[in-house]
């Protein structure tokens, strides 16, 4: 074994050690900045306060240094490192470099460090008296973010992963031969260039979404990190009014964040909709939830010295959600619930831990008498050691939350349970507070559905108690507790829609009326009075619209929202102009309550009068060819056809690569009613009928036909097999075209991209469902002149004279199959070569007496065939090849014209979620602006 | 009784029915032999495409069904109707998670399919496997 190290040529190793030393720099620096602001908080010091702002200095600048280093990494493209490796590639354009920053699991865990640099400074500056205690906590937590990027192996677990890795330096490659190489850079061709950005996320979303929900999350630390302080100082309303802007950033920030991956979703991702309930899209909706719920709770505080405990609770929960919800997409543990949820890598043991002690510390400080806080926390560590030691973790995780529950309660029993008389039915602080409630409620449901996966962890210990007793009991729920494990729900949106729309219901009620009532106490009529104009109002245009949108009574929970939006909005605006006189100043919250009820007012009326318009377009129900056949709920195009869609025809016009993307092209005309002129034939069903005089058509060919049409007495049957069927419409003048795109990737898979017109009142979604991608020329049948893709492949079928095929389109009969020995051929050919044409009768599959013939040819030439020509049946949009003639034995070949399989949506209203969201985003930034300024 | 404390049991009576349903709504995961054992009943089937058997897909005559055979982790086959069109790289997917029910022709009837294509590819052990 050779010990001296091997110089590797071409290699920048020293980025890779800069980006470590300063990984560790940026640990060891927040570690003393912890340690110095913790003296300085205990001992009110100044100095010690002064080491842990140098220290936090320290830290911020290793931060950017390690930012930057790796920006310049993907910027020169330095393969030989794994993130830059499989994070970018030469090709892509310079404008994504961002997006492969963020892209991995490494780069987003620095991209939250980022924002936690940026704010924590912001607060150095700022906090005054409090920074101490609030950086403190700041730096404890960027201490655990950066242990998530310092990837050392202790033991089993791994804390944390390094994006300054080399890719030889991998534990999966140690001890590989290559990695001994001086020289594997240049040699080995995979490092010239690397896996690069998933051209998927090659749009702007990935560019903006993921840093605004990133911002979002950190900037719920800002209001945990007051309220940890207050607990410490003992000052336990005192940290709201700091803290209370900052909670209305991170509402305004983190809805925007998430909004905008709801927007990505749409735009861009063919998941048929903004929002699916995805366990990932919930993990960040949770947080903010309660967020909302805890900044209303500080401003009932503010007035009033109630909802210290829920206000207090809904704040440190919050942030420790953000972290329930990193360890819930991190870790792994979600595995077979989510799409896109980030693998494991062996990250959990480290995330539960992190996210263990910030709930240990949030519950500890909760009790107002110290002993009673350090026997929380000694039980808390004997647990873990125990856990730890005799590997029953689950138990000590389970025991550790009892633990936490009773230590809760008792603190809630010492601390905040006061004998103050209760609030006044009709004030703006108990209808508050009940709206925080139900936000509450919301969380939790939402948090006990996506944690599906982790309950089943949790119940490990008790699984044989559970199947025991469901066995014995021959009760459903309790099996499912046992061994045959949990699993998400099988119909989660409806799941989630069942729970989430009683609770906007109630929700959307009390953001309408909370605001005109008064704080302390209210004269209930005054309140009407106030109000009745925007009740009076949402009555009328909610009767219009659940009549107009058809909501029925079996839908009364539905109609019910309609109106409660609709009056939260109302009211809102109303109270801009009753209530403020018009002063947009102080409007801010109005308008974010206005926004935030039509984003509940858009996506229901959007998602419930969804129209699948793409569906049962074809003219015949198959569910008469089968029980198993449903009528398609796609609707299937070939290229060239033009068929009617709900109140379009489209028409597939092309298809067209540029670049990775494959454009379907797709033309959308009106909907004209057909006329006739005198003297048109045209077919209904197996008889044709002749116009008697020029006319429209209407709706239905039976009512005009005594007027309009003659039925034929005698006819051939080839008229009547080429003769036209009679439709009421034809395509009129074109509307618009539509493009959604098939991305062709072989690393990644290829992805359909959706097309979407938008217009005021609805947006129609499209999509390619299906595309055949095989399309090489030996898939085409003999004979087929243009070797391009316009035919799907090639349907085989080995026949003798005299048999009967069935493709899923055409029912062929084999006539006879014979030698062409005319003298034109022979003179032309030679007699080297034999024509063989076979003669096929071919019926449309769906009309029984439609029928056509074709002759497709197969030239042999010494015993072999060398050549064909393929018949086409244009009306069928079917090609009939011949392969092979070995006397009565056939070898045919059918193929189809290319066709893609398409999924159309039309969402109404769609544009009320959208304007929702910027008044919502707006709004808050109002009142954050005003609540900052007016200090 | 005081208002507080009716709220509070609202509150976890919510909780305790929020808890419930959840529990009604859950499917449960099972192997296939265990779906087979209990036809008509909806759960969630873990494995992976057989990759020896036909994929059929006839978007003419039903753009909404794909049929398939799934090996499930003991080794258990069964034929797949799924009632969605055949995802994109299908044949790549690594791993497949069906929810549905065996009907009593012994076929499993899938509304919803999740499928787990490769995320980590291998390419630089290959090449170590080519090197040495």
């Amino acid at each position: 074994m050779n010990n001296s190290p091997i110089a590797y040529i071409g290699e920048h190793a020293w980025a890779g050690q800069l980006g470590h030393a300063l990984t560790l720099i940026s640990l060891v620096a927040a570690a003393l900045s912890t340690i110095a602001y913790f003296l300085g908080a205990e001992r009110m010091d100044a100095a010690w306060t002064r080491l842990g702002r140098l220290g936090f200095r320290a830290h911020s600048v290793a931060v950017l240094g390690i930012v930057s280093l790796l920006f310049i990494m993907l910027f020169n493209h330095w393969f030989e490192f794994d993130y830059v490796w499989k994070h970018s590639n030469l090709q892509m354009p310079m404008k994504y470099i961002a997006s492969c920053f963020w892209e991995g699991q490494e780069g987003s865990f620095l991209l939250w460090t980022f924002w936690h640099v940026v704010l924590g400074n912001i607060l150095i500056s700022r906090a005054k008296n409090w920074e101490p205690h609030v950086m403190a906590v700041f730096a404890l937590v960027q201490v655990f973010l950066a242990f998530m990027l310092i990837g050392l192996y202790v033991g089993d677990w791994k804390l944390g992963s390094s994006p300054f890795l080399l890719i030889r330096e991998l534990p999966e490659n140690l001890g590989l031969p290559w990695t001994q190489m001086p020289s594997y850079l240049s040699v080995i061709g995979e490092f010239k260039d690397g896996r690069g950005l998933n051209p998927l996320l090659q749009n702007y979303w990935m560019v903006i979404h993921p840093p605004t929900l990133f911002l979002g999350f950190a900037a719920t630390l800002v209001p945990f990190a007051y309220a940890i302080a207050g607990l410490w100082r003992n000052e336990r309303s005192a940290w709201m009014a700091p803290a209370l802007p900052w909670t209305f950033f991170g509402v305004m920030v983190l809805g925007t964040g998430i909004l905008m991956g709801g927007a990505w979703a749409y735009e861009a991702l063919s998941f048929g909709g903004f929002w699916a309930w995805d366990p990932v899209e919930n993990a960040s909706l949770v947080p903010w939830i309660t967020l909302v719920g805890a900044g209303h709770l500080m401003l009932v505080n503010k007035r009033k010295e109630t909802s210290l405990f829920s206000a207090l609770t809904l704040t440190l929960i919050t942030f420790i959600l953000v972290l329930y919800s990193t360890f819930l997409t991190r870790s792994g543990v979600l595995g077979d619930t989510s799409v896109h949820s980030f693998t494991g890598d062996g990250m959990l043991p480290a995330l539960v831990r992190f996210l263990l002690i910030f709930i240990g510390i949030s519950a500890s400080l909760l009790h107002p008498d110290k002993r009673q806080r350090w026997t929380y926390v000694l039980l808390s560590i004997v647990l873990l050691i125990i856990g730890l030691a005799f590997a029953i973790e689950v138990e000590a995780i389970l025991l550790f939350g009892l633990l936490t529950f009773i230590h809760l309660i008792q603190s809630y029993r010492k601390g905040f349970n006061t004998n103050d008389p209760e609030e006044a039915l009709w004030s703006r602080e108990f209808w508050l507070f009940i709206g925080a409630l139900v936000l509450l409620l919301s969380a939790v449901q939402i948090t006990f559905s996506t944690s599906i996966p982790v309950t089943n962890i949790l119940l490990t210990p008790f699984k044989g108690f559970f199947t025991s007793m469901g066995q014995s009991l021959g009760w459903e729920g309790l099996s499912k507790l046992g061994n045959e494990g949990l699993s998400t729900p099988s119909e989660a949106i409806a799941h989630y829609n069942r729970w989430q729309v009683p609770f906007a219901i109630i929700v959307s009620l009390l953001v309408a009326v909370t605001q005109y009532l008064r704080w302390k106490k209210d004269e209930f009529s005054r309140f009407v009075k106030q109000i009745s104009i925007a009740f009076v109002l949402s009555v009328i245009i909610a009767a219009v619209g659940i009549t107009l949108l058809g909501y029925s009574l079996r839908e009364l929970q539905l109609g019910f929202m309609f109106f409660t939006t609709a009056f939260a909005a109302i009211a809102n605006i109303d109270y801009i102009r009753s209530a403020l006189k018009g002063r947009l100043k102080n409007a801010g919250p109005s308008i974010a309550h206005t926004g935030f009820a039509l984003v509940l007012l858009g996506a229901l009326v959007s998602t419930s009068r969804k129209v699948e318009v793409s569906q049962n377009t074809r003219s015949m129900d198959l569910r008469f060819l089968n029980e198993g056949f449903s009528n398609n709920k796609d609707i299937l195009l070939y290229r060239g056809d033009t068929v009617r869609m709900d109140e379009f025809y489209v028409h597939y016009k092309s298809k067209r690569p540029d670049g990775v993307n494959l454009h379907y092209d797709m033309d959308y005309f009106a909907v004209e009613p057909r006329s006739y002129a005198k003297g048109d034939t045209v077919r209904i069903g197996g008889t044709l009928f002749h116009a008697r005089v020029s006319h429209t058509a209407g709706p239905q060919f039976l009512e005009q036909q005594p007027e309009f049409w003659e039925a034929l007495e005698s006819y051939s049957k080839r008229d009547l097999w080429h003769a036209r069927e009679w439709s009421a419409t034809r395509p009129g003048k074109q509307l618009f075209a539509l493009s959604p795109i098939i991305q062709l990737n072989e690393k990644f898979g290829n992805v359909p991209e959706p097309s979407t017109r938008h217009w005021l009142t609805r947006d129609l979604y499209t999509h390619i469902r299906y595309a055949e991608m095989a399309m090489d020329p030996d898939t085409l049948p003999n004979g087929t002149i243009t070797p391009d893709d316009a035919w799907m492949p090639k349907r085989k079928y080995e026949k003798q004279v005299g048999d009967t095929i069935v493709t899923p389109t055409s029912f062929v009969v084999i006539d006879s199959v014979y030698i062409m020995r005319d003298s034109a051929t022979k003179a032309m050919l030679g007699d080297r070569f034999t024509v063989h044409a076979a003669a096929l009768r071919i019926r449309d599959l769906y009309t029984p007496d439609r029928w056509f013939e074709a002759r497709p040819l197969v030239i042999y030439a010494d015993g072999q065939p060398v050549m064909g020509k393929a018949a086409e049946v244009a009306p069928l949009r079917v090609l009939y090849g011949l392969a092979t003639v070995d006397g009565e034995k056939l070898g045919i070949e059918v193929a189809e014209s290319e066709f893609v399989v398409m999924q159309a949506l039309m969402f109404p209203w769609i544009n009320i979620l959208w304007i929702g969201c910027v008044l919502l985003a707006l709004g808050s930034g109002m009142a954050v602006w005003q609540r900052v300024r007016g200090k | 009784m005081k208002r507080s404390h009716i709220i509070a049991l609202v509150l976890i009576a919510v909780a305790m029915a929020a808890f419930i349903a959840t529990l009604a709504d859950s499917s449960t995961f099972v192997d296939l032999a265990e779906a087979k054992a209990k036809p008509g009943k909806e759960f969630k089937v873990k494995g992976y495409l057989d990759k020896s058997a036909p994929v059929e897909y006839e978007p003419i005559i039903d753009a909404n069904l794909t049929t398939f055979t799934l090996v499930d982790d003991n080794g258990e086959t069964c034929r797949v109707r799924l009632a969605k069109a055949k995802p994109y790289d299908f044949e790549r997917s690594e791993s497949i998670v069906l929810t549905g029910h065996v009907n009593a022709t012994g076929e499993f009837v899938a509304h919803d399919m999740l499928m787990k294509c490769p995320s980590k590819y291998n390419e630089m052990q290959q090449m170590g496997q080519v090197e040495g």
